[in-house]
């Protein structure tokens, strides 16, 4: 508080020396956003927490302990063991590592194809865009489940789950990102100053990664928060299914997955519990940051 | 600086031969230039006057090659500059001379400066697309050039962004970044459209001594005859796609011969009359899709159209030494016999 006032004085007597980048003002305002930041701390210790796994807890995953069977939470097992005589904290934890991963990865990947072609086929028109928007389409139109189910089922056991399943969800999901890019761009582009960055030299290369893409980054930020919490969710669903990451690594959509058996689901709460809480956690405290950052970028919103 | 403006051998800095531009509208390209030939000499300013809609600027970004992918195209024509011909380069080629032999200053000078970069960079950008330049040595530079356009405290505005700028500032920013690399030509498309008056008159001043400084050519695009007046050597008077007359500036001033310049210089307001109206010229320009496929295409809008108007397309040639106009109420712009 106190430094607050101090800096507001020193605004008041003399302007401030650094003019404020539009990027600048949009993290104070971001900063401001209460609701934002917790969710951000949230997400950070989370993370943090499921990347320090080894660290933290020395139990084995894997390990199957008849003896210890479906154990209600005590000072040994903090939330208590499943059906296997796993420590479920351990798993949930380790479990993270896994739903973060692929959350991240496939966020990644889909929001760099996604941009890729949607703002080469927005800048260049024409013959492009119909060729690469006709390609989407075609993407967009692939059964999703069904898809994941048959590779799956190709690859099974042959390459590593995990990354079939990255590359996957990657390949079917970037449509989106590509049409919301596409058009963006297609709105950006009008603006005089690309004409004036092509009138002085400008490839196109340089045109669409310095000039266009700065003033449509923005939106997609905020929609890669949105694909992220998006990628949980389908990393969750998938493996509850059993379709996704493979059964012996711990996720927490395969930890969901026990709750597939009405005698868990009614009176082994600790087993399902924890996975389904900090599913619903991070995916509701990353969509409070997606909103954080639209307000932050809309130069309109004062809060 | 030679004080005698361009002689008349040398060669010209710019030449446009027969230029056709023609934009798409619902799968058919209609010529939005057409047929039109002009010459820019070595440190001339020459004028572009014109209604709205008669293919001023889509006649520069022809030059520049900004015509809009896939919607503009050149369809004949030829466009040497400094001997080159640019509507052959490749888009490489072309990038090369860009910003750096022929530059463009923008009529909207709020949208014309990218708003998430500072001005430093902006102009800094423009330095290190075409020179070899260090990043301290760019810096340096583009504070003087912002100096050389008056503006007061260069080392402040550079950090700053284009949102903490005055139109009148930002435009004087494009100026600077239009002459980083001290171009040979310099197309201004209605550079001061957007500022008010007073900052119009500094903004055309800064103009005219950066040409005299670096001796550029100039196209100035503008719908101003006032602008015309103070600024320019050769006017080009455009109508629809074509240019109707072309002469210099005095002799268009004092003995207009097209019509249409004669009604153009007629709606200017005068000081010393009274005038419940202004007057203007009756109609509109007609749109790309319903223009006069033969005649003259100002025929509907001219008091003084005559039958023939309508059938015979007239030719831009020369009446007087250098005063090139076509209407056909001279002699000159009549077909001739075996001639188109």
């Amino acid at each position: 508080m106190q430094i607050d006032t101090q800096k507001d004085t020193n605004i008041s007597a003399a302007p401030p020396k650094k003019s404020l980048s539009p990027w600048a003002i949009a993290r104070k305002k971001f900063v401001q956003n209460k609701l934002a930041m917790i969710s951000f701390i949230f997400l950070v210790i989370v993370g943090i927490i499921s990347f320090l796994a080894p660290y933290i807890t020395t139990a084995d995953i894997t390990r199957v302990n008849i003896a210890d069977m479906s154990l209600e939470p005590s000072s040994k097992h903090w939330l208590g063991t499943d059906k296997s005589g796993r420590d479920v904290f351990t798993r949930l934890i380790y479990g993270g590592r896994i739903s973060l991963l692929v959350g991240l990865s496939c966020t990644i990947f889909v929001i760099f194809i996604g941009t890729l072609i949607g703002s080469v086929a927005g800048y260049f028109g024409g013959a492009v865009d119909n060729l690469l928007m006709r390609f989407t389409d075609f993407i967009l139109n692939f059964p999703f489940l069904v898809f994941v189910i048959v590779i799956n089922a190709i690859f099974f056991g042959k390459v590593s789950g995990l990354w079939v399943l990255i590359a996957v969800i990657s390949f079917l999901y970037w449509g989106g990102i590509a049409r919301i890019v596409r058009s963006k761009i297609l709105a950006e582009k009008e603006n005089e100053y690309i004409t004036a960055a092509i009138s002085i030299g400008c490839s196109p290369a340089k045109v669409i990664v310095k000039h266009l893409l700065p003033n449509v980054l923005s939106t997609i930020i905020v929609q890669a928060t949105i694909t992220f919490a998006s990628m949980i969710v389908i990393e969750s669903a998938l493996s509850y299914l059993g379709f996704g990451v493979p059964q012996e690594t711990p996720s927490w959509g395969n930890m969901l997955n026990s709750a597939n058996e009405p005698d868990v689901l009614q009176y082994k709460l600790w087993i399902w519990m924890p996975p389904a809480l900090i599913i619903t956690m991070t995916i509701l405290s990353i969509n409070f940051i997606g909103e954080g950052l639209k307000d932050a970028f809309n130069p309109k919103s004062r809060r | 600086m030679s004080a005698n403006k361009s002689s008349l051998k040398e060669a010209p800095m710019l030449e446009v031969k027969n230029l056709e531009t023609a934009f798409d509208i619902d799968g058919t390209f209609y010529n939005a230039v057409d047929n039109v030939s002009f010459k820019v000499k070595p440190r001339q300013i020459v004028g572009v006057v014109g209604e709205s809609g008669c293919g001023k600027s889509v006649m520069s970004l022809s030059v520049m090659q900004l015509l809009p992918k896939g919607i503009g195209k050149i369809k004949a024509g030829e466009i040497v500059f400094d001997g080159i011909n640019l509507e052959k380069m490749t888009e490489a080629q072309i990038n090369k001379i860009r910003g750096k032999d022929i530059s463009m200053i923008f009529q909207e000078p709020m949208t014309s400066l990218n708003p998430v970069f500072t001005i430093g960079y902006q102009l800094e950008e423009v330095l290190f697309n075409h020179m070899k330049i260090s990043k301290k040595e760019a810096r340096q530079k583009s504070i003087a050039l912002l100096k050389s356009v008056g503006i007061s405290r260069p080392e402040k505005i550079v950090d700053e962004y284009p949102h903490q700028l005055s139109g009148g500032m930002r435009q004087r920013v494009m100026i600077a970044i239009a002459i980083a690399c001290q171009p040979k030509l310099l197309i201004a498309d209605e550079p001061t459209t957007a500022l008010d008056v007073t900052v119009q008159a500094q903004i055309l001043e800064l103009l005219k001594s950066i040409q005299e400084v670096n001796d550029m050519s100039v196209i100035l695009i503008t719908h101003d005859l006032g602008v015309v007046a103070e600024m320019c050597d050769e006017v080009i008077v455009m109508y629809a796609g074509k240019i109707v007359e072309r002469t210099d500036v005095e002799t268009l001033f004092y003995n207009p011969k097209h019509p249409y310049t004669t009604l153009l210089l007629g709606a200017v307001p005068k000081m010393e009359q009274e005038e419940e109206r202004l007057s203007s010229i009756q109609g509109i320009v007609p749109s790309l899709t319903n223009m006069l496929k033969v005649g003259c295409r100002f025929a509907n809008r001219c008091p003084k159209a005559m039958p023939e108007c309508l059938t015979t397309t007239p030719i831009l040639a020369e009446t007087d030494y250098g005063h090139e106009v076509a209407c056909l109420l001279y002699e000159t712009s009549k077909p001739r016999e075996g001639v188109r």
